[in-house]
């Protein structure tokens, strides 16, 4: 893109440089403010600070949750069942009141609010949300809702990103990015795994990849989990077995675990989607009951047998990968997780989903290596290593997010060996679950609230037109800028093009046939056109530009040359605007 | 000019730049309301584990194992890597006979500090257990040179002691030996402990160490049955039975329910008795009991030619019966009297009927014993 943009610099200087003036006034202590706080650069600094505040943020939301669970749950790893039944019914009744009279935007998730934020509000989110997201999540995790950190974590490092923007008063479109650079710094911080916060975010939430924007969430995700392994230390949130693969012909084992994986997705997701809006068809006052009836069905679920379900449960994801459970009952876990994570959240309780995709994950992977060992005792996978990949396929199968699954499983357990069984199950998985689920959980639940919020996954798949789809080739001659004015009219002669494009030693131009008779009245027959013309320099495209690229040039240059990579001299073709209209115009019609 | 100079830059002052700074003062006023929040919290979290562990401790030492594994899983929670609580938890587990659980903590803990002696002793016990002798013995050497706390050397020692055992379970003579030599010399006067070296070195054959160690035993306790019943089989073995008959004695006086050591006295005993060859015995006397003997042998003999050993007796039998047959009629206190050699060819006679025997019959009790024993003992003579 050099030549192209040297020739955009040409036809702003008009070829005249810089006069003093314009040097003096490029220098004043204005203009050097102004340069050092350019509004990229600033918003690079800014990324640091909300880097910083969210790590704060959600180290203290960890504080919040534990403490919640200590006085509501008690300090035992013994769980009394009055305890069990009561804290998430009570606490449940409290949250009610609070999301419906003072925190309304602190529902759900968190991920499709902050994909709001960038769509729809203009990257405005009121810190209101995340005092609200704050202090019900930490209620409605600690008292043994089965849900995550994760998400509101993302959410409130959106809201505090916005409340910095508002107050710095950013430009609309920085704006609009600010908060998916909070929830990077969010998600990273309570997950402490930053590539995966970027990957989700870029993935999930902005869905593509700029480098204005990469910069700014790698940077406040790195100071978020800076700030978070300040306080809490840099252990990952289980302990991660040895894991190997020893026998490629294994990897048939760890398909199957997509396979299952695939499935579960399919019926979690499904679960939601048919009971989220049969709640909240259920009249208003039921709203006030909905989180309570949700805690006692899980506090009964924990009475019967299994405590495990009860809010994030990463100790148990951890005992799981340490073999601590039998096949079956990690089976029955997975099962009841499902169910628990359902109620909690159709109920419209606050709280997470990642966590409890990776507990019913890492529960589904372990029971999967444990019966797949009974049936196959030579294979050597540990029960920890099926659970890691177990984690990364309902990452992949559930919420949909197939790049950061794989990394996330590579970020959390340390170990590249692991990366071929992760990449086939969550393969697998994220098929099986696209096949059968074609809608993806976050665009259904944004559908449901009546949003219509562009589909990351829709867009991953969309087909993008390029300009090689609207070039023509080339039907008249090119001319040549060392060639005389009269050779150049004779070859225009044998042609009817009112403009043709002209090859010059550093790029191309472009001069009508106008112009050129005028000249040659004027009696420069004999000049070459390079030094004759004041060819006004074209912009030059390449075949497997984005069409939308050709847009840009289209209208301010009517025919725009398109060259080889390899050699701009090489002509491949032309597009004007009628050519780009036709073929837009086409792709619309199917 | 001040004023104007502020109008210019007002945006930048009273915006960006201040706002910044601003930023940067909340970043550090958070930064410390955190700390201060934290140190609160990790506080709050250690004493509660702190609590659990004291109560799981107290389990622990109660044999109470499946509380104490609650308790310090409670512990844990709290305070997940705490090296003790993580170990009094892999005890708790093995305690309640979770091995493979358990097994996961103490390697977690081993790769932390893999010169623990407590965590070495608690895996080699595991992976002998579990079959891995390999494993096991490497663990049991690394708890026998690992680091142990003042107050817990006796452990290293257990832990040789119980290397020892699981050598000589897996037949590794020649390691258990230098083992128990090495223990041997260290080993303190403690009399318990003394007569566990004397019984290890019984079983690993070494009857001299064995005596040595019994008797170290002894010197703090001379009614010490145990290590008397320990020193009279070792001096048995070695075949002094003059003082196995005394060391059989004081045990049996000490503890009379020692049916094993009145046995081996009584076979003493015999041997004592019908030993021709012993010192300063008359010459009558002598007769007399190669009279006994020759007796004993034909009776011996006799009983394993019977109907149902026949079959399987090897030629020399019979033919010793022959040679018994032929040598009868000489073996009379006459007999002896006129020709002392022919008590050295009764002798010889009994001497291989015993041993042939022994060899077709099994290991012979009472006087036939003793006259195997006998024989043993004269074979180099």
């Amino acid at each position: 893109m050099e030549p192209q943009s040297k020739a955009e610099d040409m036809l702003t200087e008009n070829g005249n440089g810089h006069s003093t003036s314009a040097w003096i006034q490029e220098h004043s202590p204005r203009a050097v403010w102004r340069y050092v706080f350019r509004e990229d650069r600033l918003f690079l600094i800014l990324s640091v600070f909300i880097g910083v505040f969210s790590g704060l943020a959600v180290v203290c939301f960890r504080f919040a949750i534990d403490w919640s669970r200590l006085y509501l749950l008690g300090t035992g790893a013994v769980l009394t069942p009055v305890r069990m039944v009561l804290a998430p019914t009570l606490a449940g009744l409290v949250i009610a009141v609070l999301v419906i009279h003072f925190f309304p935007t602190a529902r759900g998730s968190g991920v499709n609010q902050t994909k709001a934020a960038l769509y729809i509000f203009n990257g405005n989110i009121p810190i209101r949300t995340a005092i609200g997201k704050f202090i019900t999540s930490a209620l409605a995790i600690g008292s043994g809702h089965s849900l995550g950190p994760e998400d509101p974590s993302l959410q409130i490092g959106a809201c505090i990103a916005s409340a910095v923007g508002r107050k710095m008063r950013l430009q609309r479109d920085r704006m609009r990015l600010i908060a998916p650079v909070g929830a990077a710094a969010g998600l990273a911080a309570a997950f402490n795994a930053p590539i995966s916060a970027v990957l989700f975010v870029i993935e999930e939430v902005i869905g593509r990849w700029t480098a204005g924007i990469l910069g700014s969430v790698v940077l406040s995700a790195v100071s978020s989990v800076v700030v978070m392994r300040w306080f809490l230390g840099s252990e990952s949130l289980f302990r991660i077995p040895a894991v190997e693969l020893k026998r490629p012909t294994e990897l048939i084992a760890y398909a199957a675990l997509g396979v299952v994986g695939g499935l579960a997705s399919v019926v979690f997701a499904s679960g939601i989607a048919w009971l989220r809006p049969v709640c909240k068809a259920l009249p208003r006052w039921s709203q006030y009951f909905q989180p309570a009836i949700a805690g006692l069905l899980i506090g009964i679920i924990a009475v019967l047998g299994a405590p495990q379900v009860m809010g994030a449960g990463y100790e148990y994801i951890d005992q799981a990968m340490h073999g601590q459970f039998t096949w079956e009952f990690l089976a029955i876990l997975a099962g009841l997780k499902i169910v628990a994570t359902l109620l909690s959240f159709v109920s419209g309780t606050p709280g997470g989903m990642f966590a409890p995709t990776l507990f019913i994950g890492a529960m589904l992977g372990a029971a999967v290596g444990g019966a797949e060992h009974v049936l196959f005792p030579h294979l050597t996978g540990s029960p920890g290593t099926y659970a890691l990949v177990g984690m990364g396929v309902l990452f992949a199968g559930f919420l949909r997010a197939p790049m950061t699954s794989v990394f996330m499983v590579l970020e959390v357990s340390g170990n590249y060996s692991i990366i071929v069984p992760v990449i086939l199950a969550n393969t697998v998985a994220y098929l099986i679950s696209r096949g059968l689920q074609p809608t993806a959980i976050f665009d259904l639940l944004t559908r449901q609230d009546g949003l219509e919020l562009p589909s990351m996954e829709e867009q991953r798949e969309e087909d993008i037109l390029r300009v090689e789809d609207a070039m023509q080739p080339v039907d008249g001659p090119v001319l040549d800028a060392e060639k005389t004015l009269d050779q150049a009219l004779q070859q225009l002669d044998r042609s009817e093009m009112e403009r043709v494009l002209v090859l010059t030693p550093s790029g191309w131009g472009s001069v009508s046939r106008q112009e050129l008779l005028t000249m040659a009245r004027e009696g420069k027959g004999a000049t070459t056109l390079g030094a004759l013309l004041p060819v006004a320099p074209v912009p030059f495209l390449h075949p497997d530009h984005p069409l939308e690229t050709a847009l840009r040039y289209v209208d301010r240059w009517p025919l725009v040359p398109v060259v080889s990579r390899a050699d701009f001299r090489h002509l491949e073709g032309v597009v004007t605007q009628r050519y780009v209209l036709e073929r837009y115009r086409e792709f619309g019609e199917g | 000019m001040a004023s104007e100079a502020y109008t210019k830059y007002r945006f930048y002052l009273e915006q960006r730049p201040t706002m910044l700074a601003v930023f940067s003062v909340l970043a550090v006023v958070l930064f410390l309301g955190v700390t201060v929040l934290s140190r609160a919290h990790q506080a709050q979290r250690q004493a509660i584990g702190e609590r659990w562990f004291n109560r799981g401790t107290a389990d622990l030492n109660g044999k109470r194992f499946d509380a104490a594994v609650t308790d310090m899983r409670a512990a844990l929670l709290y305070s997940p890597d705490e090296y003790s609580y993580q170990l009094n938890l892999a005890e708790a587990l093995i305690g309640e006979g979770h091995t493979g659980q358990a097994s996961a903590y103490l390697i977690n803990l081993w790769e932390r500090e893999p010169e623990n002696g407590i965590v070495n002793l608690e895996l080699a016990r595991i992976t002998a257990q579990r079959g891995e002798t390999d494993n096991a013995i490497r663990y049991y050497h690394n708890a026998v040179y690992a680091a142990w706390p003042s107050g817990q050397e006796g452990m290293r020692r257990n832990a040789r002691f119980e290397l020892i055992e699981l050598l000589q379970r897996n037949d590794l003579k020649a390691q258990a030996q230098s083992e128990l030599i090495a223990l041997a010399e260290n080993a303190g006067p403690d009399p318990a402990q003394q007569e566990r070296i004397g019984d290890l070195f019984l079983r690993a054959e070494d009857y001299e160490h064995a005596l040595g160690a019994y008797n170290a035993a002894l010197k703090s306790n001379r009614h010490h049955a145990a290590a008397l019943a320990g020193a009279g089989y070792a001096a048995f073995e070695l075949g002094r039975y003059q003082l196995a008959q005394h060391y059989l004695q004081s045990a049996i006086s000490a503890n009379p329910n020692d049916p094993d050591s009145a046995e081996r006295l009584k076979t003493a005993q015999l041997v004592l008795h019908l030993d021709p060859f012993r010192r300063q015995i008359p010459a009558a006397e002598r007769n007399r009991i190669v009279i006994e003997a020759f007796a004993a042998a034909a009776r011996r003999l006799r009983s394993c030619a019977g109907p149902d050993v026949k079959a399987s007796a090897p030629a020399s039998v019979p033919s010793l019966s022959d040679e018994w047959a032929r040598l009868e009629p000489q073996i009379t206190a006459v007999g002896l009297r006129r020709n002392p050699d022919l008590a050295d060819t009764a002798m010889d006679l009994v001497f291989r009927i015993e041993r042939e025997t022994s060899t077709v019959c099994g290991t012979p009790t009472g006087a036939d014993l003793a006259l195997l024993l006998i024989s043993r003992m004269h074979e180099g003579s």
